[in-house]
């Protein structure tokens, strides 16, 4: 982890989550993401699905339907779990990627090159969380306009998000970038109804991240494979301690 | 030393080459009008979508590059082992491995999104994806393949042409043994596809492609003897008969040592892609073609002596092998894709939409479009008219009885 940078990470409260899809759906205005396309899902799981070290021993899903819990009545849990791009300080999809068109910034946003990306689609093999999105064919948007932040967003020149987007090359949650960089938070983070999202920088050791990490225990999903999320979890059943 | 094209005079029928290359030339352009369609419409068109993201463009990329190990085999292994009676095949096995090589890199292009930018490969490669090893492999098994072929083919004393042949039998073994390993790892290195993530991918890789590399040498072999009057010897026939059924054998047991690791160890995410392929799961239909139709079926076509002497069965055996290696590629693509680690509902986004239709795939789904068959097609044929005008091109040259 570098000094002086700023380090960007995320914290969701699962005992907060209710499961409501606003994160997602905002995600989708924000991004102007074309119909068909999540950068953002929140998923149904046991509550047990991040909690301690095996976080990556995923029980069976309780059914093929959100919504449904584990467990047979009255003896029954549920858990939401929101998946986006983990941000990993070692991530896969930069690993494989063979033109660098995923990169890692230094304060530890995982982005996409839409100029560089060649659409070989390396990365969406790559993903142990299944966040990529591939543009298939010609974005298709109903209303038919664009809709969020609008305008291209580039870092050191390169085109991390477009409105517009270019048929054959693969994207995903950004960190709201063109947010970040100017000080506002995640879209995600903003529209979150019950305040389960908190976004903020790991290296500032006074941050709301940085203790809910340090102290209260957050976990970060299938840890066990190494990636090292900058998306960690307050699992069910371990309620925070203080907020405010 | 007898390296060169013998025909025996008495038999066989005339040569139809114009028909077959004029159908083969047919294909090629179906092939090619598809991907112009594909490329008017971007990878929509395929049945590829974000659950399985990889489908018959890659399965095809892999079989191709497993084709290619066939030259290696009949020219290093005759050099390198002393295995002679390979020896007549050693030409027409670095034709195909040339020309496999070849298709395999051109595989890629259609399952690229951008495909005009594939420049990027040379300007900005990124040295820890497997990907650009692959890149620098292809290439450098395509020329050595090519320079292979130049040496054999080339008019020269032939002790100063053995010496050659022998060196480079000893720089192409390990290289062909590195492309089908790098191969391998574009999967077998990925940690979040446990069905892919093995050790055992880079040895399976390596044996699949002398099985196939030897099938399409053998189908290429007899098919000239049948229809250009090729000798071949009852020795080569015997060697290559007993190449295939050894490769068979490391196959499946490599195979099997897979399935049982992963059964006996029990954990889930592990077994979610071989619970599909095992009897009674739904794509187990690959696990009949690859255990029982490209494996048990040719293996005993091939070692009992009665059915191997016959060479219309040696034909059958070595179709059945190369769809067997090909259910493998399928297998192993698929099977790796379809249940994501995280496999919870309501599922990964595709990436597309459609009235009606949910956007999310909780288990994938994959059924390739007329647009995927028709390139693939496409690309077989081309391998065909290539390896076809290519042996026509050998044949024309002088013989080589000296030495």
């Amino acid at each position: 982890m570098a000094t002086n940078e700023k380090q960007y990470a995320m914290v969701i409260d699962q005992n907060l989550c209710i499961g409501c899809w606003t994160c997602a759906v905002g995600c989708k205005e924000i991004n102007n993401e074309p119909l068909g396309f999540w950068w953002n899902r929140i998923l149904t799981a046991a509550p047990a699905d991040t909690t301690g070290e095996s976080s990556s021993a995923v029980a069976d899903p309780a059914s093929d339907n959100i919504d449904v819990p584990h467990g047979t009545f009255p003896d029954v849990e549920m858990a939401y779990l929101p998946v986006a791009c983990q941000h990993c300080e070692d991530a896969p999809c930069v690993k494989v990627c063979p033109v660098g068109a995923t990169f890692r910034r230094d304060d530890g946003t995982v982005l996409v090159d839409y100029e560089r990306c060649i659409g070989c689609r390396y990365c969406i093999a790559a993903c142990p969380y299944g966040i990529r999105v591939f543009n298939w064919g010609d974005a298709q948007l109903e209303p038919d306009f664009t809709v969020g932040y609008g305008r291209e967003y580039r870092t050191d020149g390169r085109l991390v998000f477009t409105p517009d987007r270019p048929r054959g090359v693969v994207e995903k949650c950004t960190f709201c970038v063109e947010r970040i960089d100017v000080g506002e938070e995640p879209f995600c983070v903003t529209v979150c109804p019950v305040g389960a999202r908190i976004f903020g920088d790991l290296n500032d050791p006074n941050s709301e991240v940085s203790e809910l990490v340090e102290e209260q225990g957050a976990t970060q999903m299938l840890s066990d494979l190494g990636t090292r999320p900058r998306v960690f979890y307050i699992p069910v059943n371990e309620p925070r301690k203080t907020r405010e | 030393m007898d390296i060169g094209i013998e025909r025996t005079p008495e038999h066989g029928r005339p040569v139809p080459f114009r028909a077959a290359g004029g159908g083969l030339a047919l294909l090629v352009l179906l092939g090619v009008s598809a991907w112009i369609y594909q490329l008017t419409q971007g990878l929509i068109a395929t049945g590829m979508r974000d659950v399985v993201s990889w489908g018959l463009y890659i399965f095809t990329f892999a079989f191709f590059v497993g084709l290619s190990a066939g030259g290696l085999i009949m020219a290093s292994g005759a050099e390198v082992f002393g295995v002679k009676a390979l020896r007549p095949l050693a030409r027409i096995g670095v034709l195909t491995a040339a020309v496999s090589v070849a298709i395999a890199a051109m595989t890629i292009i259609p399952d690229l999104g951008r495909p005009e930018r594939i420049y990027n490969l040379l300007l900005h490669p990124r040295w820890s994806s497997p990907l650009i090893w692959d890149v620098i492999i292809i290439i450098c098994y395509f020329v050595f393949a090519v320079v292979d072929l130049w040496v054999l083919a080339g008019r020269r004393p032939s002790s100063q042409k053995a010496k050659i042949l022998r060196v480079l039998a000893y720089v192409g073994l390990p290289m062909a043994v590195l492309l089908h390993s790098i191969t391998a790892w574009i999967f077998g290195l990925q940690i979040s596809r446990p069905w892919w993530n093995t050790a055992l991918m880079a040895p399976l890789f390596v044996t699949s492609a002398i099985l196939s590399g030897t099938a399409l040498v053998a189908l290429v072999a007899l098919g000239a003897h049948r229809f250009d009057r090729l000798h071949v010897p009852e020795e080569t026939w015997r060697a290559v008969c007993g190449l295939m059924a050894a490769a068979i054998a490391v196959d499946l047991f490599l195979v099997g040592s897979d399935y049982i690791t992963l059964l006996w160890g029990n954990v889930p995410r592990e077994r979610a892609a071989l619970d599909l392929i095992l009897p009674g799961g739904s794509w187990q239909w690959l696990f009949w073609l690859e255990w029982v139709v490209g494996g048990l079926v040719p293996f005993v076509l091939l070692v009992v002596p009665r059915f191997r002497s016959r060479l219309s069965l040696v034909a059958v055996a070595s179709v059945l092998v190369l769809v067997g290696v090909y259910a493998f590629r399928i297998e192993l693509v698929v099977g790796g894709m379809i249940k994501p680690l995280l496999h919870l509902p309501p599922g990964i986004a595709i990436g597309t939409y459609k009235i009606t239709q949910t956007s999310f795939q909780f288990t994938g789904m994959y059924h390739p479009t007329w647009v995927e068959y028709s390139i693939v097609a496409g690309l077989m044929a081309l391998l065909a008219l290539l390896v076809t005008l290519g042996y026509r091109w050998l044949r024309g040259l002088p013989a080589e009885a000296s030495g």
